[in-house]
């Protein structure tokens, strides 16, 4: 490779590499090739979308793009399939937080003390759904969830309940997918919330229950406290993500119905963009969702930064 | 590695019980209720996973029965996979595509981590922002621009596209960056002073002492890609040219009602990477938990 004559300048002794005054290539040569592929795809598309949002367009090559100016903004923010979509995403986004957050800490303090060789075999079982691809889940508990002869409705049709549709019923579809990226997540962050509480020093915990501190007390005053990063890292994790995992569900189970229930926004990005070819729209509303969640990730960073209270 | 994040669970829970019992008769739940907790998590997490497999050895006349286990245990329904679908065919495509791109995110992140760690150089903390920052950008909002350059390459509908847009990836290089900057600088002075170049200080050196990072980075990468179903849905337009999280969908759309076949299929589409798991578990465990979720 051609890195070698760049490699060459500051071979010849200790002296410290940043004290080189010319223009380095070396250093650039070894980034170009995630550099060059996270601008080519990530940046430069952003950019690119920016300015299709502002355009009209159905995606043909042959046919020309359209400056609208700011209608598309102007028409999304009226168009109550937005609106629906944008409160949807809300929903899934706090559906989440029981599974990936709430309960995994809950689980995790509450067996703390558990040891021995279980322990490993709970790990390993609980985090399988990680691993598993989204596709394989949703086929999966589409068997199990299916009306007439899925397990979960046989079961509830044995204790004399009623059979649920729950990828048929708009009251039950939003539940269903949420569950189902629920699922995916909860060992993990079970497993992940072990991890931290068990790196609590113990000596913390040991000096507080000499001075009388009660179990609850404990929780509250010192693991709680010192497990804040990991809370607001899976929330953030929650906030930022949680939408799009659930993209896959709504794609293969749903396809954002029934009567849209399940349609959150990037759902609607997808479904503007290759369902109906509105670039300009699909675009526009990928830039609110873009700026929206960059504000929130931000924000969420800030609060990390200053909220967590290390073990030092 | 391995050991360290042991030591670490298991010295919390070590430590807690003895000097407390005599201080008085506290709440804490027993043995049995946290074995119950433990139980019932596991019961939900692995139970769909056995039941796609049981249901796949299910003979046609018996899927619709809640037995645990199949009376009759038959392959028929993976014959009948293989015989509608070319299941062998996208998983060797898959096999391909995850294979190349986890290489392809450890080698580019190697190397660009090798040189924000290595070199302080003008606009280095721009460049470690920009690409720490840019799993800020959802994929569903570049996809249209990703597409349409995806086609201007003439990568529709081939494997190379599936992989070339995911050549890099910000957590590989960042999860790479961290784990060199721990690692001693006087070793590489020492090379440096031996007149070792930087091609060499980084294949000799730095990537052997490395080998569990990449080995973790490696199998997460491979395990995502996998998985991955978004990019695949945009590219592919034949069933032979796809990978098998497609060809799962597209099988679930055709036959949707043929339980069996289909959780023949999906099981089939698990193999490989509930095979790694079991091989490798504490492994795959751990770099999911150290990359975070991504």
């Amino acid at each position: 490779m051609s890195e070698t004559r760049a490699v060459k300048l500051p071979t010849g002794g200790i002296r410290a590499l940043p004290a080189l005054p010319r223009l380095n290539l070396a250093p650039w040569l070894y980034l170009a090739p995630a550099l060059i592929t996270i601008v080519v795809w990530t940046y430069l598309p952003l950019i690119e979308a920016f300015q299709l949002s502002f355009y009209q367009w159905n995606m043909l090559p042959t046919s020309p793009k359209r400056f609208v100016g700011l209608a598309n903004y102007a028409h999304l923010l009226t168009l109550p399939e937005m609106h629906a979509a944008l409160a949807n995403t809300a929903i899934y986004i706090l559906g989440l937080f029981p599974m990936s957050v709430i309960i995994p800490l809950a689980v995790a303090i509450f067996t703390q003390d558990l040891k021995g060789p279980m322990r490993n075999v709970y790990r390993t079982l609980i985090f399988v759904p990680m691993i598993i691809a989204p596709v394989v889940a949703a086929i999966v508990w589409r068997w199990l969830l299916n009306e007439d002869h899925g397990l979960v409705n046989v079961a509830l049709d044995t204790l004399g309940l009623h059979r649920i549709g729950f990828l048929q019923d708009p009251n039950f579809a939003l539940a269903t997918l949420i569950w189902i990226t629920g699922w995916k997540l909860i060992g993990f962050s079970t497993l992940l919330f072990s991890a931290a509480n068990a790196s609590i020093n113990p000596s913390y915990v040991e000096a507080a229950r000499m001075d009388g501190a009660s179990r609850c007390q404990i929780i509250r005053d010192i693991r709680l406290p010192l497990l804040s990063p990991t809370i607001l890292l899976l929330s953030m994790m929650t906030v930022l993500f949680g939408a799009q995992w659930s993209f896959t569900y709504i794609n293969v189970l749903t396809g954002g119905g029934p009567l849209k229930s399940t349609t959150n926004i990037f759902y609607l990005l997808w479904d503007y963009g290759f369902g109906s070819l509105s670039v300009g729209w699909s675009s526009a509303a990928g830039m609110i969702a873009f700026a929206g969640f960059t504000m929130i990730a931000f924000f969420c960073l800030r609060l990390m930064k200053r909220c967590s209270v290390y073990d030092n | 590695m391995t050991t360290s994040m042991n030591r670490v669970l298991s010295s919390g829970a070590a430590v807690e019980p003895e000097v407390s019992r005599k201080a008085r008769p506290r709440i804490r739940p027993g043995a049995l209720t946290i074995h119950a907790t433990m139980i019932l998590l596991a019961f939900i997490a692995i139970f769909p996973v056995y039941w796609m497999v049981v249901s796949s050895l299910k003979a046609e006349n018996e899927i619709f029965s809640t037995g645990l286990w199949p009376s009759a245990p038959s392959l028929d329904n993976y014959g009948f996979v293989l015989s509608q679908i070319p299941m062998l065919r996208m998983l060797a495509n898959t096999t391909v595509v995850a294979g190349v791109t986890a290489a392809l995110h450890v080698l580019t992140g190697l190397f660009a981590a090798y040189a924000l760690v290595r070199w302080r150089f003008r606009f280095s903390g721009f460049v470690y922002g920009l690409i720490a920052l840019s799993w800020l950008v959802p994929f569903q909002v570049t996809m249209i621009p990703n597409y349409v350059l995806a086609s201007r390459l003439g990568l529709l509908d081939t494997l190379a596209g599936l992989i070339v847009p995911h050549a890099a990836a910000a957590f590989a290089v960042l999860m790479l960056y961290h784990a060199m900057k721990s690692f001693p600088t006087e070793i590489i002075e020492a090379a440096r002073m031996d007149g070792a170049k930087h091609w060499r200080i980084l294949w000799e050196i730095i990537t052997p002492n490395l080998r569990a990072s990449l080995a973790s980075l490696g199998i997460l990468a491979f395990i995502s890609a996998w998985n991955e179903y978004f990019w695949p849905l945009l590219l592919s337009r034949s069933i032979e040219n796809s990978v098998v999280q497609i060809g799962l969908q597209m099988f679930m759309t055709q036959e949707g009602n043929l339980w069996g076949p289909l959780m023949a299929a999906s099981t089939l589409a698990s193999l490989p990477i509930l095979a790694i798991y079991l091989l490798l578990q504490r492994q795959v465990i751990e770099s999911f938990m150290k990359s975070g979720l991504r």
